[in-house]
């Protein structure tokens, strides 16, 4: 996949966002995102740095333009960034920091990028119910709506990353 | 051992804290920006993109939606007439009207409303073209599903009552204790009646009223009923309540605006 490509990709990923913000209307101690999997494909030639900042507009765009509170995206997807790297590290092996090679299903394995998914979804969750009930609700609610949040959240990250993970992006 | 650079740590960690901070203070002055125009931008945006599908959906609930509309004018021309007889009885007793200003009301479609967060909204379709303020209360005649929060021309985006902000005022049976109503955040129909005092007497069913001490709702519109209750931290009273509203079933609904809010505000300051 070109640069282009990865970036054409991400446009329409980012939209699917914003509808299923919009029409995923399971529960309201349910949420669906495809966020954090978005922050995890982008290419390992951007620095960290660079990664939080296309989180925090990324995250901004979609409490912009889908979401009710403007900055809860942006709040829970920055950390996803920072720990982006590490993430990829612990599961994925040091080669893949090293030499900059994109992760993906065919490469990897299904079961591993699945898990670097879970681990950066579980930190954006964990940010995302915490500012989202912002201390109105009890710490078993939010336990809850973790845990309920995580599988309906997986599914759909699974397919953004099958859209999303290049395989050459110099 | 791979050797790292603190440099890049150092900056990774900076950039790190200003985006959060950014996002807090985004999300703190939430509230505020709704009165800007990049929130009348966002809530423009909604509408129009959002709002085109809720009128797919509409269209299958016409019937019932028509029932519904045709009862709420009948109620709303009762309100009327009941408000032009307060009008001119405070004409006569001007000391009456200091006393118990009243509301305007003005009928809106709901062009957006969200249910899936737990910060919901929505967006009605009247603007300050239409008289409609800022802190005006919205209705239905099952309840109170919000407060406005920003005004645009032609549309008004509010707080929905499920949502983590918003609390009102609430009052036990016809003569009970007052405390606050808030939504319980897991389903449409369920609240919580919180800070309640503890020597309130009740009985499981009672039904809860807007208690009017808010300015922005008038007083005893009926809510919900109340369920189980419990006692908090030993001092206050919380009980379970389920309201009369179902929000999935909101297509229409009033938007009341105490004409003697910004009297009363501008008194306070």
């Amino acid at each position: 996949m070109t640069a282009n490509n990865f970036w054409r990709a991400y446009a329409l990923v980012f939209i699917a966002q914003l509808l299923l913000s919009n029409y995923f209307d399971f529960a309201p101690w349910i949420t669906a995102t495809l966020l954090p999997a978005m922050i995890l494909c982008l290419p390992l030639t951007l620095s960290t740095a660079a990664a939080m900042v296309i989180a925090f507009l990324t995250g901004l765009g979609v409490d912009f333009l889908a979401d009710g509170a403007i900055g809860l995206n942006a709040l829970a997807l920055v950390p996803v960034a920072l720990a982006r790297n590490g993430i990829l590290e612990l599961v994925l092996g040091q080669e893949i920091i090293t030499r900059k090679k994109q992760f993906n299903f065919r490469r990897n394995g299904f079961g591993p990028v699945a898990l670097a998914v879970v681990l950066a979804l579980a930190i954006f969750l964990t940010v995302y119910v915490w500012a989202s009930t912002a201390g109105t609700r009890s710490f078993w609610f939010c336990l809850g709506y973790f845990w309920a949040s995580v599988p309906f959240s997986l599914v759909f990250s699974l397919l953004a990353v099958r859209a999303l993970a290049p395989t050459d992006i110099r | 051992m791979r050797r790292r650079s603190t440099l890049p740590a150092i900056v990774n960690v900076a950039v790190f804290i200003l985006l959060e901070i950014a996002s807090l203070y985004l999300l703190r002055h939430n509230t505020e920006l709704q009165g800007a125009w990049i929130t009348r931008m966002s809530n423009g945006f909604k509408s129009v993109i959002w709002g085109g599908s809720e009128s797919v959906s509409d269209f299958f609930a016409l019937k019932g939606t028509n029932n519904r509309l045709a009862n709420d004018n009948y109620l709303l021309q009762q309100e009327v007439l009941r408000l032009q007889d307060y009008i001119r009885n405070a004409r006569i007793d001007t000391m009456k009207v200091r006393s118990s200003a009243g509301f305007t009301m003005i009928p809106a479609e709901v062009v957006k409303m969200s249910r899936n967060k737990q910060h919901n909204y929505i967006i009605l379709n009247r603007g300050y073209e239409d008289g409609v303020k800022e802190k005006s209360g919205i209705i239905t005649r099952e309840g109170v599903i919000g407060i406005v929060d920003a005004v645009s021309a032609r549309h008004a985006y509010a707080l929905s009552f499920q949502n983590n902000d918003l609390s009102i005022s609430a009052r036990l049976g016809e003569s009970g204790g007052s405390g606050l109503l808030v939504w319980d955040g897991k389903g449409s129909r369920g609240a919580i009646l919180k800070e309640l005092p503890l020597q309130s007497k009740y009985s499981p069913g009672d039904t809860v009223f807007t208690s009017g001490h808010s300015l922005i709702f008038p007083p005893d519109i009926p809510l919900g009923t109340a369920g189980n209750a419990k006692i908090v931290n030993g001092a206050t009273k919380e009980i379970s309540v389920t309201l009369f509203q179902e929000f999935k079933a909101i297509r229409y609904a009033i938007i009341v605006h105490n004409n003697s809010l910004e009297e009363v505000e501008e008194f306070l300051k």
